[in-house]
Protein backbone atom coordinates (compact mmCIF):
# COMPACT_ATOMS: atom_id res chain seq x y z
CA UNK A 1 0.00 0.00 0.00
CA UNK A 2 1.22 3.44 -0.98
CA UNK A 3 0.19 4.68 2.37
CA UNK A 4 2.75 2.36 4.08
CA UNK A 5 5.80 3.30 2.41
CA UNK A 6 7.91 5.27 4.63
CA UNK A 7 10.14 8.08 2.76
CA UNK A 8 13.24 10.13 3.05
CA UNK A 9 12.49 14.03 2.86
CA UNK A 10 13.87 17.34 4.00
CA UNK A 11 11.62 20.16 4.57
CA UNK A 12 12.34 22.55 1.74
CA UNK A 13 9.93 25.31 3.37
CA UNK A 14 6.71 25.46 5.89
CA UNK A 15 4.01 28.01 6.84
CA UNK A 16 1.52 28.06 9.48
CA UNK A 17 -1.67 26.50 8.13
CA UNK A 18 -4.56 27.16 10.39
CA UNK A 19 -3.81 27.93 14.32
CA UNK A 20 -2.35 24.13 14.97
CA UNK A 21 -0.98 22.71 11.48
CA UNK A 22 1.72 23.09 9.28
CA UNK A 23 1.68 23.26 5.45
CA UNK A 24 5.00 21.70 4.55
CA UNK A 25 7.04 21.63 1.17
CA UNK A 26 8.53 18.16 1.28
CA UNK A 27 11.59 17.08 -1.24
CA UNK A 28 11.69 12.87 -1.44
CA UNK A 29 13.21 10.81 -3.69
CA UNK A 30 10.68 8.72 -5.56
CA UNK A 31 8.09 11.55 -5.32
CA UNK A 32 9.93 14.45 -6.40
CA UNK A 33 9.06 17.67 -4.70
CA UNK A 34 5.27 17.48 -3.15
CA UNK A 35 3.07 19.62 -0.93
CA UNK A 36 1.83 17.88 2.49
CA UNK A 37 -0.13 19.52 5.92
CA UNK A 38 1.17 18.41 9.16
CA UNK A 39 -1.66 18.31 11.18
CA UNK A 40 -2.46 19.62 14.76
CA UNK A 41 1.74 19.59 15.61
CA UNK A 42 2.06 23.62 16.54
CA UNK A 43 1.07 24.86 19.90
CA UNK A 44 -0.77 23.48 22.69
CA UNK A 45 1.87 21.07 25.36
CA UNK A 46 2.84 18.82 22.65
CA UNK A 47 4.31 21.31 20.23
CA UNK A 48 5.80 18.55 17.94
CA UNK A 49 7.02 21.47 15.36
CA UNK A 50 10.97 20.82 16.43
CA UNK A 51 11.59 18.07 14.31
CA UNK A 52 9.61 19.16 10.75
CA UNK A 53 12.81 21.89 10.17
CA UNK A 54 14.44 22.05 7.02
CA UNK A 55 17.89 20.55 6.90
CA UNK A 56 16.29 17.93 9.38
CA UNK A 57 16.82 14.50 7.70
CA UNK A 58 13.12 12.82 7.87
CA UNK A 59 11.01 9.95 7.53
CA UNK A 60 7.63 10.45 6.67
CA UNK A 61 4.27 8.66 5.64
CA UNK A 62 2.10 10.44 3.66
CA UNK A 63 -2.04 9.49 3.44
CA UNK A 64 -4.67 11.09 1.74
CA UNK A 65 -5.21 11.20 -2.11
CA UNK A 66 -5.57 14.38 -2.84
CA UNK A 67 -3.14 17.71 -4.46
CA UNK A 68 -1.99 17.63 -0.57
CA UNK A 69 -1.00 14.75 1.32
CA UNK A 70 -1.43 14.64 5.19
CA UNK A 71 1.42 14.01 6.65
CA UNK A 72 0.95 10.77 8.84
CA UNK A 73 3.92 10.24 9.79
CA UNK A 74 6.77 12.56 10.25
CA UNK A 75 9.82 11.86 12.54
CA UNK A 76 13.54 12.74 12.65
CA UNK A 77 15.85 10.30 10.75
CA UNK A 78 18.97 10.61 12.07
CA UNK A 79 20.40 14.32 13.47
CA UNK A 80 19.63 17.53 12.01
CA UNK A 81 22.48 18.98 9.57
CA UNK A 82 23.96 21.81 11.67
CA UNK A 83 24.10 24.60 9.45
CA UNK A 84 25.72 27.91 10.84
CA UNK A 85 25.95 30.80 10.12
CA UNK A 86 26.67 31.58 6.21
CA UNK A 87 26.18 27.72 5.92
CA UNK A 88 22.31 28.47 6.88
CA UNK A 89 22.56 31.47 4.22
CA UNK A 90 23.91 28.57 1.87
CA UNK A 91 21.14 25.97 2.49
CA UNK A 92 18.37 28.95 2.13
CA UNK A 93 19.75 28.68 -1.24
CA UNK A 94 19.62 25.30 -2.51
CA UNK A 95 15.95 25.48 -1.13
CA UNK A 96 14.85 28.19 -2.88
CA UNK A 97 16.81 26.78 -6.34
CA UNK A 98 14.38 23.68 -5.72
CA UNK A 99 11.52 25.45 -4.84
CA UNK A 100 11.95 27.73 -7.91
CA UNK A 101 13.15 25.75 -10.51
CA UNK A 102 12.08 22.02 -9.84
CA UNK A 103 8.32 21.61 -10.19
CA UNK A 104 6.04 19.44 -8.20
CA UNK A 105 5.86 15.35 -8.58
CA UNK A 106 8.71 15.14 -10.75
CA UNK A 107 10.81 12.70 -8.85
CA UNK A 108 15.10 12.77 -8.78
CA UNK A 109 16.72 10.15 -6.60
CA UNK A 110 20.16 11.76 -7.63
CA UNK A 111 19.07 15.21 -7.09
CA UNK A 112 18.01 14.22 -3.88
CA UNK A 113 21.18 12.90 -3.19
CA UNK A 114 23.03 15.93 -4.42
CA UNK A 115 21.18 17.78 -1.86
CA UNK A 116 21.80 15.41 1.17
CA UNK A 117 25.80 14.99 0.06
CA UNK A 118 25.47 19.50 -0.63
CA UNK A 119 23.77 19.99 3.37
CA UNK A 120 26.32 17.89 4.22
CA UNK A 121 29.04 19.41 2.87
CA UNK A 122 27.99 22.44 3.99
CA UNK A 123 27.23 21.34 7.54
CA UNK A 124 30.76 20.11 8.14
CA UNK A 125 32.09 23.73 7.83
CA UNK A 126 35.56 22.42 6.92
CA UNK A 127 34.76 22.65 2.76
CA UNK A 128 34.74 26.00 1.46
CA UNK A 129 31.01 27.13 0.77
CA UNK A 130 30.72 28.60 -2.62
CA UNK A 131 32.17 25.41 -4.61
CA UNK A 132 29.44 23.24 -2.86
CA UNK A 133 26.66 25.83 -4.43
CA UNK A 134 28.19 25.51 -7.76
CA UNK A 135 28.39 21.37 -7.65
CA UNK A 136 24.61 21.68 -6.23
CA UNK A 137 23.98 23.89 -9.34
CA UNK A 138 25.67 22.25 -11.63
CA UNK A 139 23.71 18.84 -11.01
CA UNK A 140 20.31 20.48 -10.71
CA UNK A 141 20.52 22.19 -14.14
CA UNK A 142 21.85 18.40 -15.56
CA UNK A 143 18.92 16.78 -13.48
CA UNK A 144 16.39 18.84 -15.01
CA UNK A 145 17.77 18.30 -18.84
CA UNK A 146 19.58 21.64 -19.45
CA UNK A 147 23.34 20.28 -19.65
CA UNK A 148 25.65 23.01 -19.45
CA UNK A 149 28.96 21.23 -20.67
CA UNK A 150 32.11 22.68 -19.51
CA UNK A 151 34.41 20.16 -20.15
CA UNK A 152 34.53 21.08 -24.11
CA UNK A 153 33.71 23.84 -26.04
CA UNK A 154 30.83 23.77 -28.62
CA UNK A 155 33.08 22.65 -31.93
CA UNK A 156 33.94 19.69 -29.35
CA UNK A 157 37.52 20.75 -28.55
CA UNK A 158 38.85 21.05 -25.16
CA UNK A 159 39.24 24.51 -23.69
CA UNK A 160 42.96 25.37 -22.14
CA UNK A 161 43.54 26.43 -19.75
CA UNK A 162 44.46 29.82 -19.92
CA UNK A 163 42.26 30.44 -22.39
CA UNK A 164 39.27 32.86 -22.13
CA UNK A 165 35.81 31.57 -23.22
CA UNK A 166 32.30 32.72 -23.53
CA UNK A 167 28.52 30.31 -22.26
CA UNK A 168 25.83 31.29 -24.95
CA UNK A 169 22.78 29.32 -23.77
CA UNK A 170 22.21 26.40 -26.16
CA UNK A 171 25.10 26.66 -27.69
CA UNK A 172 27.45 26.44 -24.87
CA UNK A 173 31.15 27.55 -25.05
CA UNK A 174 33.13 29.40 -27.56
CA UNK A 175 36.37 31.48 -27.18
CA UNK A 176 35.33 34.62 -26.34
CA UNK A 177 36.00 38.63 -28.08
CA UNK A 178 38.58 40.31 -26.48
CA UNK A 179 37.29 42.10 -23.27
CA UNK A 180 33.82 40.00 -23.32
CA UNK A 181 32.98 40.75 -19.41
CA UNK A 182 31.27 37.74 -19.21
CA UNK A 183 34.14 35.43 -20.58
CA UNK A 184 35.92 33.13 -17.43
CA UNK A 185 38.90 31.61 -18.18
CA UNK A 186 39.83 27.37 -18.89
CA UNK A 187 40.78 27.16 -15.41
CA UNK A 188 37.55 28.21 -14.01
CA UNK A 189 35.72 25.74 -16.20
CA UNK A 190 38.35 22.80 -15.06
CA UNK A 191 37.42 23.65 -11.82
CA UNK A 192 33.67 23.74 -12.31
CA UNK A 193 34.06 20.11 -13.68
CA UNK A 194 36.10 19.44 -10.33
CA UNK A 195 39.35 18.78 -12.19
CA UNK A 196 41.49 21.99 -10.22
CA UNK A 197 40.54 23.69 -6.99
CA UNK A 198 39.11 27.23 -6.79
CA UNK A 199 40.99 29.67 -6.53
CA UNK A 200 39.95 33.26 -5.67
CA UNK A 201 39.57 34.39 -8.68
CA UNK A 202 37.89 31.06 -10.00
CA UNK A 203 35.22 31.55 -7.49
CA UNK A 204 34.31 35.29 -8.35
CA UNK A 205 34.16 33.75 -12.54
CA UNK A 206 32.11 30.50 -11.62
CA UNK A 207 29.74 32.53 -9.31
CA UNK A 208 29.04 35.00 -12.10
CA UNK A 209 28.71 32.22 -15.04
CA UNK A 210 26.10 30.31 -12.76
CA UNK A 211 24.32 33.01 -11.95
CA UNK A 212 24.35 34.39 -15.57
CA UNK A 213 22.88 30.94 -16.58
CA UNK A 214 20.58 30.37 -13.57
CA UNK A 215 19.21 33.81 -14.25
CA UNK A 216 17.69 32.88 -17.47
CA UNK A 217 15.86 30.15 -16.11
CA UNK A 218 14.82 31.96 -13.61
CA UNK A 219 12.85 34.05 -15.31
CA UNK A 220 14.55 37.29 -14.85
CA UNK A 221 12.88 37.30 -11.02
CA UNK A 222 16.24 36.76 -8.58
CA UNK A 223 16.96 34.67 -5.75
CA UNK A 224 15.70 36.34 -2.70
CA UNK A 225 18.64 34.52 -0.54
CA UNK A 226 21.37 36.23 -2.57
CA UNK A 227 20.54 39.17 -0.73
CA UNK A 228 21.52 37.30 2.69
CA UNK A 229 25.04 37.18 1.09
CA UNK A 230 25.24 40.86 0.86
CA UNK A 231 25.63 41.84 4.61
CA UNK A 232 25.48 45.48 4.44
CA UNK A 233 22.28 46.59 3.55
CA UNK A 234 23.56 49.87 2.17
CA UNK A 235 25.54 48.50 -1.04
CA UNK A 236 23.18 46.53 -3.16
CA UNK B 1 -29.00 41.02 -4.87
CA UNK B 2 -30.24 42.29 -1.02
CA UNK B 3 -27.62 42.70 1.34
CA UNK B 4 -26.59 39.52 3.31
CA UNK B 5 -28.33 39.37 6.88
CA UNK B 6 -26.59 41.41 9.55
CA UNK B 7 -26.19 38.50 11.57
CA UNK B 8 -24.76 36.07 8.68
CA UNK B 9 -22.21 39.08 8.33
CA UNK B 10 -21.19 39.28 11.87
CA UNK B 11 -20.57 35.81 12.40
CA UNK B 12 -18.82 35.98 8.94
CA UNK B 13 -16.64 38.80 10.05
CA UNK B 14 -15.70 36.36 13.77
CA UNK B 15 -14.26 33.89 12.02
CA UNK B 16 -11.03 35.81 11.19
CA UNK B 17 -10.19 35.73 14.85
CA UNK B 18 -7.50 32.91 15.54
CA UNK B 19 -8.93 29.67 16.37
CA UNK B 20 -12.75 30.54 15.82
CA UNK B 21 -13.99 28.64 13.45
CA UNK B 22 -18.07 29.08 12.60
CA UNK B 23 -19.65 27.01 15.78
CA UNK B 24 -17.59 29.48 17.84
CA UNK B 25 -17.80 32.49 15.91
CA UNK B 26 -22.07 31.80 16.28
CA UNK B 27 -21.32 31.66 19.85
CA UNK B 28 -19.97 35.08 19.98
CA UNK B 29 -22.36 36.57 17.78
CA UNK B 30 -25.19 35.38 19.88
CA UNK B 31 -23.76 36.17 23.21
CA UNK B 32 -22.70 39.47 21.90
CA UNK B 33 -26.33 40.16 20.74
CA UNK B 34 -28.49 38.63 22.98
CA UNK B 35 -26.79 39.67 26.83
CA UNK B 36 -23.76 41.80 26.22
CA UNK B 37 -24.97 44.59 23.67
CA UNK B 38 -22.94 47.47 25.79
CA UNK B 39 -20.00 45.03 25.90
CA UNK B 40 -20.10 44.45 21.81
CA UNK B 41 -20.03 48.13 21.26
CA UNK B 42 -17.16 49.10 23.25
CA UNK B 43 -15.39 46.36 21.15
CA UNK B 44 -16.45 47.86 17.81
CA UNK B 45 -15.55 50.95 18.85
CA UNK B 46 -11.95 50.17 20.50
CA UNK B 47 -11.26 47.42 17.34
CA UNK B 48 -12.00 50.63 14.59
CA UNK B 49 -9.99 53.06 16.32
CA UNK B 50 -7.29 50.48 17.61
CA UNK B 51 -7.25 49.11 13.17
CA UNK B 52 -7.28 53.31 12.23
CA UNK B 53 -4.61 54.28 14.62
CA UNK B 54 -1.97 51.52 15.62
CA UNK B 55 1.14 51.17 13.66
CA UNK B 56 4.87 50.54 14.16
CA UNK B 57 7.36 52.27 16.74
CA UNK B 58 9.81 54.57 14.66
CA UNK B 59 12.44 53.24 16.86
CA UNK B 60 12.10 49.62 17.97
CA UNK B 61 8.75 49.16 15.48
CA UNK B 62 6.67 47.43 18.00
CA UNK B 63 3.10 48.36 17.77
CA UNK B 64 2.08 51.67 19.56
CA UNK B 65 -0.65 54.59 18.41
CA UNK B 66 2.52 56.67 19.09
CA UNK B 67 5.38 57.83 17.40
CA UNK B 68 7.33 55.95 20.19
CA UNK B 69 6.34 53.61 22.16
CA UNK B 70 6.05 53.75 26.13
CA UNK B 71 9.30 51.45 25.78
CA UNK B 72 11.40 54.09 23.20
CA UNK B 73 10.07 56.60 25.49
CA UNK B 74 10.43 55.70 28.97
CA UNK B 75 13.92 57.39 30.39
CA UNK B 76 14.67 54.53 32.99
CA UNK B 77 14.99 51.98 29.97
CA UNK B 78 19.25 51.34 29.39
CA UNK B 79 19.51 52.50 26.04
CA UNK B 80 22.76 50.21 25.99
CA UNK B 81 21.09 47.50 25.35
CA UNK B 82 18.81 46.28 22.86
CA UNK B 83 16.89 43.15 22.73
CA UNK B 84 15.89 42.06 18.67
CA UNK B 85 12.65 39.94 18.67
CA UNK B 86 10.42 38.26 16.03
CA UNK B 87 7.50 39.30 17.17
CA UNK B 88 5.74 42.30 19.22
CA UNK B 89 4.09 39.15 21.52
CA UNK B 90 7.52 38.75 22.44
CA UNK B 91 8.29 41.99 23.64
CA UNK B 92 5.57 41.07 26.15
CA UNK B 93 6.66 37.58 27.01
CA UNK B 94 10.59 38.80 27.76
CA UNK B 95 8.65 42.01 29.51
CA UNK B 96 6.56 39.63 31.49
CA UNK B 97 9.33 37.01 32.49
CA UNK B 98 12.87 38.22 31.87
CA UNK B 99 13.22 41.82 34.77
CA UNK B 100 15.10 43.09 31.36
CA UNK B 101 15.70 46.79 31.25
CA UNK B 102 16.88 47.82 27.93
CA UNK B 103 15.05 48.65 24.88
CA UNK B 104 13.70 46.14 21.77
CA UNK B 105 13.85 46.10 18.24
CA UNK B 106 11.39 44.15 17.08
CA UNK B 107 11.84 42.61 13.46
CA UNK B 108 7.86 41.25 12.86
CA UNK B 109 9.01 38.29 11.05
CA UNK B 110 12.37 36.23 10.23
CA UNK B 111 14.41 35.96 7.49
CA UNK B 112 12.75 33.98 4.68
CA UNK B 113 13.92 34.03 1.71
CA UNK B 114 11.09 31.60 -0.07
CA UNK B 115 9.05 33.79 1.35
CA UNK B 116 10.55 36.54 -0.13
CA UNK B 117 11.44 38.21 3.38
CA UNK B 118 15.12 39.36 3.01
CA UNK B 119 16.93 41.75 5.35
CA UNK B 120 15.11 44.97 4.20
CA UNK B 121 11.76 43.36 4.73
CA UNK B 122 12.63 43.53 8.35
CA UNK B 123 13.68 46.82 8.86
CA UNK B 124 17.52 45.72 9.17
CA UNK B 125 18.39 49.12 7.33
CA UNK B 126 16.86 50.91 10.06
CA UNK B 127 18.49 48.56 13.02
CA UNK B 128 22.24 48.73 10.93
CA UNK B 129 21.59 53.16 11.18
CA UNK B 130 20.49 51.97 15.28
CA UNK B 131 23.86 50.28 15.31
CA UNK B 132 26.27 52.44 14.19
CA UNK B 133 24.98 55.25 15.91
CA UNK B 134 27.18 54.35 18.99
CA UNK B 135 24.30 54.19 21.76
CA UNK B 136 23.78 50.72 21.74
CA UNK B 137 26.63 48.75 23.25
CA UNK B 138 24.89 45.01 23.19
CA UNK B 139 22.40 43.39 21.44
CA UNK B 140 20.91 40.57 22.88
CA UNK B 141 19.60 38.10 19.87
CA UNK B 142 16.19 36.91 21.12
CA UNK B 143 14.75 35.39 17.70
CA UNK B 144 13.52 31.69 17.63
CA UNK B 145 15.83 28.80 17.59
CA UNK B 146 14.05 27.69 14.22
CA UNK B 147 16.82 27.72 11.43
CA UNK B 148 15.06 31.05 10.15
CA UNK B 149 15.31 32.71 13.57
CA UNK B 150 19.41 31.53 13.62
CA UNK B 151 19.96 32.74 10.04
CA UNK B 152 18.43 36.06 11.45
CA UNK B 153 20.17 35.98 14.63
CA UNK B 154 23.44 35.23 12.43
CA UNK B 155 22.81 38.16 10.15
CA UNK B 156 22.14 40.80 12.19
CA UNK B 157 25.11 39.23 14.39
CA UNK B 158 27.07 40.45 10.97
CA UNK B 159 26.23 43.91 11.03
CA UNK B 160 27.13 44.28 14.61
CA UNK B 161 30.12 43.24 14.78
CA UNK B 162 30.98 45.50 11.78
CA UNK B 163 29.60 48.32 13.74
CA UNK B 164 31.61 46.81 16.89
CA UNK B 165 28.21 46.14 19.20
CA UNK B 166 28.76 43.17 21.68
CA UNK B 167 26.42 40.62 20.25
CA UNK B 168 24.68 37.94 22.67
CA UNK B 169 22.02 35.40 21.84
CA UNK B 170 19.81 34.02 24.56
CA UNK B 171 20.72 30.48 24.66
CA UNK B 172 19.66 27.39 27.19
CA UNK B 173 15.86 26.98 28.33
CA UNK B 174 14.82 27.28 24.74
CA UNK B 175 13.67 24.28 23.37
CA UNK B 176 15.38 23.43 19.52
CA UNK B 177 12.73 24.59 17.20
CA UNK B 178 10.54 26.34 19.58
CA UNK B 179 8.72 29.56 19.56
CA UNK B 180 9.45 32.14 22.79
CA UNK B 181 5.13 32.61 22.27
CA UNK B 182 5.28 29.01 23.78
CA UNK B 183 8.10 29.33 26.35
CA UNK B 184 7.42 29.53 30.18
CA UNK B 185 8.34 32.26 32.11
CA UNK B 186 10.78 30.89 33.89
CA UNK B 187 12.35 29.26 31.30
CA UNK B 188 12.94 32.32 29.42
CA UNK B 189 14.42 34.18 32.38
CA UNK B 190 16.92 31.50 32.42
CA UNK B 191 17.41 32.04 28.82
CA UNK B 192 17.95 35.92 29.31
CA UNK B 193 20.32 35.27 31.92
CA UNK B 194 22.35 32.73 29.91
CA UNK B 195 22.90 34.42 26.99
CA UNK B 196 26.24 34.13 25.35
CA UNK B 197 28.58 35.60 22.87
CA UNK B 198 28.29 35.31 19.19
ZN1 LIG C 1 9.54 51.48 20.50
Amino acid sequence: MERDILHSAFILHRRPYSNTSLLLELFTPRLGRLPALAKGVLGGKRNNSAALQPFQPLLVRLAGRGEVRVLAVGEADGEALPLKARGLYCGFYLNELLMRLLGRDDPHPRLYQHYFEALGALSRGIDELEPVLRRFEIALLRELGYQPEFDRLADGSAPDPQGRYAYRLEEGLAPAQLHDPGAVSGRTLQALCGEVDFGDHERREARRLMRGILSHYLGGRPLKSRELFQSRIGNK
Amino acid sequence: MAERPLLGQLIDALKCLPGVGPKSAQRMAFHLLERDREGGRKLARVLDEAMERVGHCNMCRTLTEAELCRLCSNPKRDPATLCVVETPADVMAVEQAAGYRGLYFVLNGRLSPIDGVGPRELGLDLLERRLADGKVEEVILATNTTVEGEATAHYISEMAHASKVRVTRIAYGIPLGGELGYVDGGTLSHAIAGRREM
